[in-house]
């Protein structure tokens, strides 16, 4: 993002402060110097020819015109434009994509809150946090979260006692989550008896009773690479496995066993589910601002109440969470009503759709609208995404 | 590509062209880094607000600076217009001396101050400067955290507020010097003082003319119903003569109708009269107050997390997500999160996304889908992998219908 016009900007306002903080020091300074010489003269002249008046009238007239005039409009001027700048190039009111007739429960938000704050461990700033809003209801998840980091913790000082004992405990549901945590875990056990150990014999074994269960074909590669590694276990880090023992292999298995913790034992997402919806907000806040400042001018659309937005947000990948099927031709969504059906090419399109093409069943064939073959209708059958 | 996105698929010109095949794939860094172009543009606030206040230390300073330089002018001025005994024409210089010493020490605190809060300004266009897309999402992290401390700040959640951003490093990034002058408002309007309100509104006399604001209208109003709740009558008619009839020309009506509180009493049952004496309106006035604050320093009405939490909510919500099996994955999944989302409307899609029901993963031309006979869809990378550990075997997770690996085939979405 170029954030050159507003740095620019915001350096003018600095110069124009800097410039009129002298120019007022500047000031005072003089007015006060010609303060002292006034003074000195007065104490020094003899009574008679005393005329304190001259003296001063003279000290005004340098005075009587405001000199910080010119420097303060300058200054001025920057504070007034820096600010136009800063509209211009961002959103100035995001709020404009905001329905005002919909109000969050406040409770349910704090709440969402505090399972926020416990989830990343900042337990005291969780209770902090309820104990302000006056939620009297504890979090129901703060137990399991203690949990979760009493694990995360103990890895941090390289104890995976807790963590293998949790996997071990949940080993069903995760190897039918797919995760390879447990294996992840050995690996890393595997690695520091490897180091710990004067011969490499206590570390086979412990592979033997743990690792070897997990060789098919997708770890076998990775088994392979621990035993290699047993070659150089005395000084790993000068050999081509230095990478089996960097910190980051910890801080991915932490990772993996905070999502399936959260997964499994909470029914979480494996990320915050705040920070998802937030990023998930962040990505649409400004297709749906710039909705708002097209169709505000032209027509009104009815913001507030509409059932479906307008406009398509388009998230990333990871925001995907189900199969969603538009019809290419109808561009409209499938539903139970109206489900996908593929053709015989293989092409796919709503029922709806197929529907109109062969005239409501009168034709018993019709052509593919996006290839050359003839589609015969009985032979279009329904998908399940 | 050479296309002007503009013109695309509208005129003649561009239709003659060779139409692409197959929809070009986005390059994954060039979107990328649009969108991260994209958020910056949200944060008006986060460089706005505190250049609110930087601007308005800059201004009090400098007209209390020329006020003290004028008045010492002018008491030369006024030396030198009269006949003073030296003695005395001494010692009002000296003191004027001294006076322009202590001037210098003030311009040098104010100075101070005002270098304090231009660094924060800096700070926080350095730190939309540092977002790139290597590390969004620490970024989008540390986000999360402002927007969660500027809702606790709104709400005057203030421990709570000091203690996430200091936990998370955000001091700068965070306004809560600004919500600490507006607690002490609240605080004052809670405990039913209208003093400190009216203070704010005189300091800040200027913009609030210029937004129209009539936030001290109704803090004098308010004190006004008072009166007549202590049965003060005549004390408050000697306030509304002061305080109420400059609002007249522009809000006559609201004065009318306050103004016969006096013949209604606080004990009325009339519903319209009976309201303005309802505690109710103190919240009301909180209310207002925290509108006008925030409208002054270039915030949001609503807390920012509202904002976010509200589109966000929007974009995910599909009808599937409110379906029993719905994946745990979606934030929709939770509870609480389908509570916020109910009331809003479900999101808009133009083109097909298929999710493999296995592996989560996009189906897309990488990962294309494929049929079983049942007409049930998974990945070709799934079902590959289930076909390498069965033998070639193929069973729908969902129904438990088997086939073979050979009997798939592919489907094309487009």
């Amino acid at each position: 993002m170029e954030l050159k016009s507003i740095k620019d900007a915001f350096d003018r306002v600095v110069n124009k402060q800097k410039l009129s903080y002298t120019k007022t020091h500047e000031i005072i300074q003089m007015l006060s110097q010609e303060l002292d010489k006034a003074l000195s003269i007065l104490q020094e002249a003899p009574p008679p020819q005393f005329d304190h008046r001259s003296i001063l009238a003279d000290v005004k007239k340098t005075f009587v015109e405001n000199q910080l005039e010119v420097t303060e409009k300058e200054l001025n001027v920057a504070l007034t434009k820096y600010p136009k700048v800063l509209e211009k190039q961002l959103n100035s009111d995001i709020s404009k994509a905001y329905r005002h007739n919909v109000e969050f429960d406040t409770h349910v938000v704090n709440q969402i809150i505090a399972n926020f704050l416990y989830r990343q461990g900042m337990f005291d700033i969780g209770d902090s946090f309820l104990a302000e809003t006056g939620d009297e209801s504890e979090c129901s998840t703060r137990h399991s979260f203690v949990g979760m980091h009493q694990i995360v913790d103990a890895m941090e000082k390289r104890d995976l006692k807790p963590a293998l004992n949790w996997a071990a405990s949940n080993s069903e549901k995760l190897k039918q989550a797919r995760s390879d945590l447990e294996m992840k875990l050995h690996s890393l056990r595997f690695l520091e008896i490897a180091k710990e150990s004067q011969n490499s014999q206590e570390a086979i074994n412990y592979a033997r009773k743990h690792i070897a269960g997990y060789a098919d074909s997708s770890s076998l590669y990775e088994i392979q690479k621990l035993f290699c590694s047993l070659l150089w276990s005395k000084n790993i880090e000068h050999s081509p496995y230095s990478e089996l023992i960097s910190p980051s292999r910890w801080d991915h298995a932490a990772r993996e066993l905070t999502r399936q913790y959260c997964n499994l034992l909470l029914g979480e997402p494996s990320e915050s589910a705040l920070s998802i919806t937030v990023t998930a907000g962040t990505e649409a806040l400004p297709v749906l601002l710039k909705y708002m400042n097209v169709t505000a001018s032209s027509k009104k659309v009815d913001w507030q109440s509409v059932e479906q937005l307008p406009v398509a947000v388009e998230l990333s990948e990871e925001f995907q969470f189900h199969s969603v099927f538009v019809c290419p031709v109808s561009k409209e969504q499938a539903s139970d009503e109206n489900p996908p059906m593929m053709m015989s090419c293989g092409h796919v399109l709503c029922k709806q759709t197929i529907n109109k093409m062969s005239k409501n069943g009168a034709k018993s064939s019709f052509k593919c609208p996006y290839c050359p073959t003839d589609v015969d209708i009985s032979r279009c059958r329904q998908l399940h995404f | 590509m050479e296309i002007d996105p503009v013109t695309n698929g509208n005129t003649d010109t561009v239709m003659a062209e060779p139409a692409p095949a197959m929809a070009p794939s986005r390059p994954v860094p060039s979107s990328r880094s649009s969108q991260l172009t994209e958020s910056i543009k949200l944060e008006h606030q986060l460089l706005r607000v505190p250049f609110e206040h930087y601007k308005k230390t800059i201004r009090a300073n400098h007209r209390s600076l020329e006020k003290e330089v004028s008045s010492v002018v002018s008491s030369v001025g006024d030396l030198a217009d009269n006949d003073w005994s030296k003695d005395v024409a001494v010692s009002r210089l000296t003191s004027l001396v001294s006076r322009l010493q202590g001037l210098k020490r003030k311009l040098e605190e104010g100075s101070n101050v005002e270098n304090l809060q231009a660094q924060r300004c800096r700070a926080r266009i350095d730190h939309l400067d540092s977002a790139d897309v290597e590390n969004i999402t620490e970024w989008n992290n540390t986000k999360l955290k402002r927007i969660l401390v500027d809702y606790m700040l709104r709400m005057s959640y203030f421990e709570t507020a000091s203690k996430l951003s200091e936990s998370s490093n955000i001091s700068d990034l965070v306004d809560i010097d600004i919500f600490r002058e507006a607690k002490k408002v609240i605080d004052a309007l809670k405990r039913r003082e209208v003093a400190s309100a009216l203070a704010w509104c005189a300091d800040n006399k200027t913009r609030l003319k210029k937004s129209k604001s009539k936030l001290e209208f109704q803090l004098r109003l308010q004190e006004f119903i008072e009166l007549v709740r202590a049965d003060s009558y005549k004390q408050a008619i000697l306030y509304a003569r002061k305080h109420l009839t400059p609002w007249g020309a522009t809000h006559m009506n609201e004065l009318q109708h306050v103004l016969a509180t006096l013949a209604f009493k606080s004990t009325t049952e009339c519903p319209k009269y009976k309201a303005l004496f309802e505690p109710q309106q103190w919240d009301v006035l909180v209310h207002q107050f925290k509108q006008e604050f925030c409208k002054l320093y270039g915030m949001t009405m609503e807390p920012l997390l509202n904002i976010y939490l509200q589109a966000g909510l929007t974009a995910l919500k599909t009808p599937y997500s409110f379906e029993e099996g719905c994946t745990k994955e979606d934030p929709l999944s939770q509870e609480s999160f389908r509570k916020l989302a109910l009331p809003l409307p479900y999101s808009k899609q133009e083109h097909s996304k298929l999710v493999c029901y296995i592996s989560k993963e996009l189906m897309d031309t990488e990962n294309p889908p494929q049929v079983l006979p049942n007409g049930y869809v998974y990945s070709t990378k799934a079902l590959k992998e289930m076909a390498d550990k069965n033998k070639g075997e193929i069973k729908c997770p969902r129904t438990g219908f088997v086939c073979n690996h050979t009997d798939l085939v592919k489907a094309y979405i487009s």
